[in-house]
């Protein structure tokens, strides 16, 4: 008998399906991987069984007794625990007030809370994930966002009265985390399986889902594809069930060689919390910035764009001296940037597509800088958005209603609605789903071979190896080496990031990715 | 159909206020005459909360708008007692008004103090200067000039309708000129995109390269503009001017504003649904004070109908 039994599950926006008749059925004691691309579906049916969204129609049942969930809690109380994607904590609260967060406080006599028992129950439902060097007494805010992930998925496993879990739901936890973290919670998961409760785990990441799961749902547009043992599934056949259709490089071969000519020069830039960095890049060359978490990637960019405070240094785009005072100088002095936060820094999400694309350049779609030029703007609105690949009902929609791969293709159209010298990109394909990702690479490599310079800060170091020309690679705020992409391996590179003294490779799982105490 | 309540709720709201009054108010209500003097009677209003959706549409408020209303009529007053001409009188009070909207856009924006308290503040800064350099005492009669008093009282002849003439009040065209030129601002220019932009998402709109403090200054200077004209164009209607005038502006405006919030897709301030909020609250007010109703039922009547506006609008978009 299943654990949990979805049937017929059912789902429009505004007439628009986004489930059809979806069946989904879980075995005690499995984990079971639900892939899809971006807008697929698995959201949707993730906030059904959570109790957040409505389904038009469904049938679901716990341990073969018919239930209905209709509200957080009656998902709680069938057993259900959900770690989502997105972090939701109070930045203000205590480590254990956070994990405590919609659950009864432990109480004293006359109804006082009691901290003590408080802070003890959040130490042990840390310590389930290995964790001992978060003090549950702490401020959220304090923590770094590998360890705020980690407290987020730890509230799944505090013990409470009551309804006992039987079933996690687990949307991309692996996100933020470095590659220990992950292993713990791997661990942990496994563990749970072992005690016979069932995971449902949503992850981009193939070789995670390939090591951990044991079977796999398939979801593309709304309706199951398949559900198969992971053992019967080679990883192209999955992605090839997501995308409808074979990929047959993940990267796109380089179209052009780069240049002799720098388009970016940047010399002994510094902000705070970063040493002085200098480097260059050529017309049609690509670097990438590898490091750690928190190894100064980001902040590189964002000293670049006048983003933060400019401590010193020299900057030429294009042969000009040009070093940013704030973001709308460097976008005019030839600079074009995909930030890290998509929806935070990237998008006005309320505002439609086409006003997102030319906000960057606005001046240049206008009469004289000041009158809007509508006609103008949807002109290039439409001819960047036909480039990118951009899947929306019209360029009037609001970006808040696109998927996140769509979503990140109008942050790329609104970079490139004025031809950049240079390109520069925070984790460009961060929760971009694999059809949209190889959009987004193909792109890259078109406007390279019109002679851009794209620098590219990434912790999915496949994508810098298989995307760059050189890899310049960061240690604590610094740039320790640079690299020829050619030949170079992971493992060689992951190497590099950690320094030479404690080389640490991980096994199969990619450590390269996020995490640890970034910024 | 719910989107359609939603959105047209508010507008269907007004509709119903003005059928309530033509049936209570048989002779009078629907007369072009009532409707004129409706429309003087808001002009005020209409300029103040028009100038006020600049700022609202980033998401800001300014709350010392009353307050400078009446320091620009009492900055007025004083000049012509001091025997400045009628043009040169006027333009100091508004230039008093953009500079003290500049003082609070370099609050707001510069120093990074939250709009609520930066305008809490100089709203009592403001009404303590009116008070200051009036000495407290209303400015009226001889000292005020006719042909500033005149401006309010005149307007354009639009013929007679029995032995009445009617004419279209001088501050009715000013009111509507300001809402067309807030209009072209908020709508048809790239300030007026970015200020939009910058309420949706403030840090996304600054490394898109939009110079966010530059334009929040700005925005903030134009209201307290706004706010001056409102206050020469009260102190025009009564022909006097006095540190208290303006006060009841300001909660107006921002009412006026929601109002026509409820009314967009988003939840985004126009102008030209501010204007509807305002209309809203001129003939309520108008008609109220026709069937003789206390003002004090007519203040929670306000409160009522902007708690019924937004908390429906609100509801549908929950339910959506």
């Amino acid at each position: 008998m299943s654990l949990l039994a979805l049937e017929g599950v059912s789902k429009a926006y505004a007439g628009v399906p986004a489930l059809r008749s979806v069946s989904l059925d879980i075995a005690p004691g499995e984990i079971h991987a639900l892939m899809g691309e971006n807008g697929a579906g698995k959201s949707t049916l993730i906030k059904i069984l959570a109790g957040v969204v409505a389904p038009d129609e469904a049938a679901i049942s716990v341990e073969g007794r018919a239930v209905t969930i209709d509200a957080p809690n009656a998902a709680f109380a069938h057993g259900l625990r959900f770690i989502h994607q997105e972090l939701n904590v109070v930045p203000t609260l205590s480590v254990a007030e956070n994990i405590f967060l919609g659950r009864p406080y432990p109480r004293r006599l006359g109804g006082l809370i009691d901290w003590r028992q408080l802070a003890e129950q959040a130490r042990q439902a840390l310590a389930r994930l290995g964790i001992s060097h978060i003090d549950p007494r702490h401020k959220m805010g304090r923590l770094g966002t590998g360890d705020r992930m980690l407290v987020s998925i730890s509230t799944a496993f505090l013990d409470t009265e009551g309804a006992a879990a039987k079933i996690y739901v687990m949307d991309e936890p692996t996100a933020a985390l470095t590659g220990d973290e992950s292993e713990r919670l791997f661990a942990v998961l496994r563990e749970i399986r072992r005690a016979g409760g069932s995971v449902i785990y949503v992850s981009h990441r193939l070789d995670e889902v390939m090591q951990l799961c044991d079977r796999v749902t398939v979801l593309r547009d709304g309706a199951v594809i398949v559900t198969k043992p992971i053992a019967e599934t080679p990883q192209d056949e999955i992605i090839r069930m997501m995308i409808g259709r074979a990929v047959d490089h993940a990267y796109p071969e380089p179209m052009a060689a780069a240049g002799d000519e720098a388009a970016l020069v940047v010399d002994e830039l510094a902000g705070d919390g970063l040493d002085p960095v200098s480097f260059a890049v050529k017309k049609g060359e690509i670097v990438g910035l590898a490091g750690l978490a928190g190894a100064g990637q980001s902040e590189v960019l964002r000293l670049l764009m006048g983003a933060d405070t400019v401590r010193g240094g020299r900057v030429r785009i294009g042969g000009i001296e040009g070093r940013a005072t704030d973001p709308a100088a460097a976008w005019r002095s030839g600079l074009a940037y995909v930030p890290r936060e998509r929806r935070s820094e990237g998008l006005v999400l309320s505002r439609p597509i086409t006003e997102n694309i030319t906000l960057a350049h606005l001046g240049r779609f206008s009469r004289g800088g000041a009158v809007l030029a509508r006609r103008r703007e949807r002109a290039i609105a439409t001819a960047r958005a036909a480039e990118v690949r951009l899947k929306a009902r019209g360029l009037g929609q609001r970006c808040y209603e696109l998927s996140g791969g769509n979503q990140q293709k109008v942050v790329f159209a609104k970079a490139l609605s004025v031809e950049p010298q240079v390109l520069l990109l925070d984790e460009p394909t961060r929760g971009v789903d694999v059809g949209a990702k190889f959009d987004i690479y193909s792109l890259i490599r078109e406007w390279s071979a019109r002679g851009m310079a794209v620098l590219i800060a990434s912790s999915d170091f496949p994508e810098l190896l298989g995307m760059c020309d050189r890899i310049i690679v960061m240690r604590e705020g610094g740039i320790a080496t640079s690299l020829s992409a050619h030949g170079l391996s992971e493992e060689v590179l992951l190497t590099h990031c950690y320094g030479h003294h404690q080389a640490i490779v991980s096994e199969g799982q990619p450590a390269l990715s996020a995490g640890g105490p970034a910024s | 159909m719910t989107t359609v309540l939603r959105r047209y709720g508010t507008l269907i709201g007004f509709a119903a206020i003005i059928i309530f009054f033509s049936v209570s108010l048989p002779d009078t209500f629907l007369t072009g005459r009532n409707w004129l003097n409706i429309s003087q009677q808001v002009s005020m209003l209409t300029v103040v909360a028009a100038s006020m959706t600049i700022v609202m549409v980033m998401g800001d408020f300014d709350l010392s708008v009353g307050s400078m209303a009446s320091l620009a009529g009492i900055v007025a007053a004083i000049l012509f007692t001091m025997g400045f001409s009628v043009p040169s009188a006027v333009a100091i009070a508004l230039l008093v008004g953009l500079a003290g909207g500049a003082i609070n856009g370099i609050l707001v924006s510069l120093i990074g103090i939250l709009p609520f308290i930066a305008t809490l503040a100089t709203l009592t800064v403001f009404s303590g200067v009116a008070f200051l350099i009036s000495g407290g005492k209303t400015i009226f009669g001889r000292d005020i000039p006719a042909s500033f008093s005149g401006f309010a009282r005149d307007g354009i002849p639009l013929g007679t309708i029995g032995e009445q003439s009617l004419s279209l009040p001088y501050l009715t065209i000013v009111a509507l000129v300001v809402v067309v030129l807030v209009w072209a601002l908020l709508e048809q220019t790239t300030f007026g995109r970015r200020l939009y932009a910058i309420g949706g998402n403030a840090e996304a709109a600054r490394l898109s390269g939009v110079r966010v403090k530059r334009l929040r200054l700005a925005a903030f200077a134009l209201t307290g503009f706004g706010a001056a004209a409102a206050g020469l164009m009260y102190a025009s209607r009564v022909a006097s001017a006095n540190p208290t005038q303006g006060s009841g502006l300001m909660l107006n405006a921002i009412a006026a504003v929601f109002l026509g919030m409820t009314m967009s897709e988003e939840g985004e301030p126009r102008v030209h649904a501010t204007l509807v909020g305002v209309l809203v609250l001129g003939v309520l007010d108008n008609g109220l004070t026709q069937m003789s109703v206390d003002s004090y039922v007519r203040d929670i009547l306000v409160g009522v109908i902007i708690i019924a506006a937004v908390a429906s609008s609100s509801l549908w978009k929950r339910f959506r």
